[in-house]
């Protein structure tokens, strides 16, 4: 709840200090300037960042309001975790072994839980933009005086940061299971990077899905629907080698084993990239750079698709 | 000329509007209107006429596809950031955020719309005050009644002290309690100087709060002015009879379900006195309809010669069981306006059945 009434922080002051406070930090008074009205006087002269803080915060309290959703979105992908370990620990065990000796079915598979979690939590973004458009909040945002883009950058961030802290606890909960992070605090890090790059392109398809269908059934079912064959028929489980070549196929095409690979090659320090051969980095960066620009690449395009679908809903169906 | 945004230019100007959907539909077709600061200015019509698509291009959500649309001086096409700045609006669906609390929904408000940080815990204070939830200011939204979600949503759309409110049906659905209260804050609001532009389909609503009115049908407006002004237009008083065997005793509004009038001998009865009423010399250019209990007569001189209508009807055989002789309100103009057309074509059918 602190969120709530956190309005005095430093942070804040900080991003939004160009509202009006005659201290403001000159930075976010020049974005003030670019964007809004000088005569506007007093009453409103919002800045972008000030738009961005305002509806990240309300997106963590709603998310704070709704642990349920947390929760729930946590519950499932800890279950693999558990079960997956304690059910297939000890073939797939041996199936991992074969390519990758020394390496534990555990280490192996907090990678793919950690997209996993990323995967499950990106589909409550649309979920969030339907109830908004439901309740009207979405409307009410449109004619507010705020900055579309900032608007959405704030949604987004907010979801990203629940993201970040569900990855993170994941990783807390593998290393007490009996994983190990070859590469330390930093490759943790890095692996919780890698969940938040990797949940863009979903954030974006389940937003776009949202504007689609604006109905909340459909867009948990669509976004649900997907996540499971996304998730098998890649490297997530099994090293792809042990599957069988339609799978394999499906695979080198499936955003999930690039975002698996990646947190992967941290994890273990190793190139282990499926899919595509690259020897110019170092190690694990073989796999790191090429799973990286593949994530964001797909970012950009999903995200593209998802910020035309959200301006034309903005702007209505007009000629 | 004024200057954008200076305070001479009007709170509404509308030159031309035209306003095309996508698939083709023509929602507003040609609306001139002129809404001076601080008056309280009501825009009638019935569904789908085209109240809430204008209210929408005036708010920004939608786009002209023709015409000059300025809110207060700023043009809606060029500026739409700064009529969004000036500008509070209510959408006709209850828009909160049902998982925040009262105080959290106007604090975001407050955050949206650049309230100064030091004012905005006294501004959430006040506007929870101004629309009666400040007891409640720490609860969440979802667990208010219809007519509290109403008031919090009207109280979101003030934090700005904005010079321009738009209200669209805001009191649709709620009860008559409800509905006075929400009345009370907008004349309180109109008060201070804010000018109001209302949509609604209740006559009364209009009638009891707005200066100046505006009616809409089929995307045009069709006639404007003050309530006392459309009700001289109707021309004169309205005297309703009623007759034995009616659907009810009450007296009813004219506009109440005309649809089921032609069963029954009543239904003969009616016709025939709305005919006796037709052809009844004192009332030339009298409007008659027949209503579910009775006939309904708009004539100038309804009061004067009221009872010599009533020997004829009864010298005719009809039992008159009741009688009403009232001033005409904004339902018989909205009735005389938008009805008009299918009035008409609802008689011609009435006359072929008769006939057959």
């Amino acid at each position: 709840m602190s969120d709530a009434t956190g309005d005095e922080t430093a942070d804040e002051a900080r991003a939004d200090g160009g509202t009006t406070a005659p201290t403001a930090d000159p930075s976010a008074a020049e974005t003030a300037a670019a964007g809004v009205a000088g005569e506007g006087g007093g009453r409103s002269s919002n800045t972008f960042l000030g738009d961005v803080w305002v509806n990240f915060k309300r997106w963590n309290v709603k998310a704070v309001r709704n642990p349920f959703v947390l929760v729930v979105s946590l519950v499932q992908p800890v279950i693999f975790l558990v079960l997956f370990t304690e059910v297939f620990g000890n073939v797939a065990g041996r199936a991992v072994s074969e390519g990758l000796p020394g390496v534990s079915y555990e280490t192996y598979l907090v990678p793919a839980i950690a997209i996993q979690v990323s995967l499950a939590a990106a589909v409550t973004s649309g979920i969030g933009l339907v109830n908004d458009i439901e309740n009207g909040m979405f409307e009410k945002v449109l004619v507010s005086p705020m900055n579309r883009t900032a608007v959405f950058l704030g949604k987004t961030a907010a979801e990203v940061f629940r993201i970040a802290i569900q990855v993170a606890i994941i990783l807390g909960l593998g290393v007490l299971l009996g994983a190990e992070i070859e590469t330390g605090v930093v490759g943790a890090a890095a692996i919780v990077a890698t969940g938040i790059v990797f949940s863009l392109w979903f954030i974006a398809l389940s937003n776009s899905l949202a504007v689609l269908t604006r109905d909340q059934e459909s867009t948990i079912i669509g976004a649900n629907l997907l996540q499971f064959p996304l998730l098998f028929l890649s490297s997530a489980f099994l090293p792809l080698e042990t599957l069988p070549d339609w799978i394999q196929t499906f695979a080198r095409l499936n955003p999930v084993t690039y975002g698996v690979d990646t947190a992967r090659a941290l994890m273990l320090d190793r190139d282990v990239m499926t899919v595509v051969e690259v020897s110019r980095f170092d190690g694990a960066m073989n796999t790191v750079v090429p799973g990286f620009a593949v994530l964001l690449g797909l970012a950009v395009a999903f995200g593209s698709v998802a910020v035309f679908l959200l301006s034309r809903a903005s702007s209505s169906d007009v000629q | 000329m004024s200057s954008p945004g200076s305070d001479e230019s009007p709170a509404i100007a509308v030159d031309g509007l035209e306003l095309t959907y996508s698939d083709g539909t023509r929602a507003v077709d040609g609306v001139d209107m002129t809404v001076p600061r601080g008056e309280f200015f009501g825009f009638l019509g019935p569904n789908g006429a085209g109240k809430t698509t204008t209210i929408k291009v005036l708010a920004t959500l939608l786009s002209p596809t023709a015409g000059e649309v300025t809110v207060n001086g700023f043009d809606v096409r060029s500026d739409p950031r700064k009529v969004r700045e000036s500008i509070g609006y209510m959408a006709q669906e209850t828009s909160i955020d049902p998982e925040l609390t009262a105080a959290e929904n106007v604090r975001f408000a407050c955050e949206a719309y650049g309230v100064p940080r030091g004012q905005r815990a006294d501004r959430v204070d006040e506007l929870l005050d101004l629309v009666d939830l400040g007891d409640v200011a720490d609860k969440r939204a979802e667990e208010f009644s219809g007519g509290m979600k109403k008031r919090l949503d009207a109280a979101t759309a003030l934090v700005h002290r904005p010079p321009l409110v738009f209200l669209d049906e805001p009191t649709t659905g709620l009860d008559p309690k409800a509905r006075n209260r929400l009345w009370e804050y907008f004349r309180r609001i109109n008060d201070r100087g804010t000018t109001i532009f209302l949509t609604t389909q209740y006559l009364e609503e209009a009638d009891q709060l707005c200066d100046r009115l505006a009616v809409i049908l089929d995307g045009g407006i069709v006639a404007e002015g003050s309530p006392a002004e459309l009700k001289r237009e109707v021309g004169g008083e309205v005297l309703e009879v009623h007759f034995e065997g009616g659907d009810g005793g009450d007296a009813r509004s004219a506009d109440a379900d005309r649809g089921d009038r032609a069963d029954g001998d009543s239904g003969d009865d009616r016709e025939r006195a709305a005919e006796i009423a037709r052809e009844f010399d004192p009332f030339t250019g009298a409007t008659v309809e027949v209503t579910d209990d009775g006939i309904s007569v708009t004539a100038a001189t309804a009061r004067e010669h009221g009872t010599d209508l009533l020997v004829a009807l009864r010298d005719a055989g009809l039992t008159v069981t009741g009688f009403n002789v009232r001033a005409p309100t904004l339902d018989d103009v909205f009735l005389a306006i938008t009805g008009e057309e299918v009035e008409t074509e609802r008689m011609d059918a009435g006359r072929e059945e008769v006939q057959a």
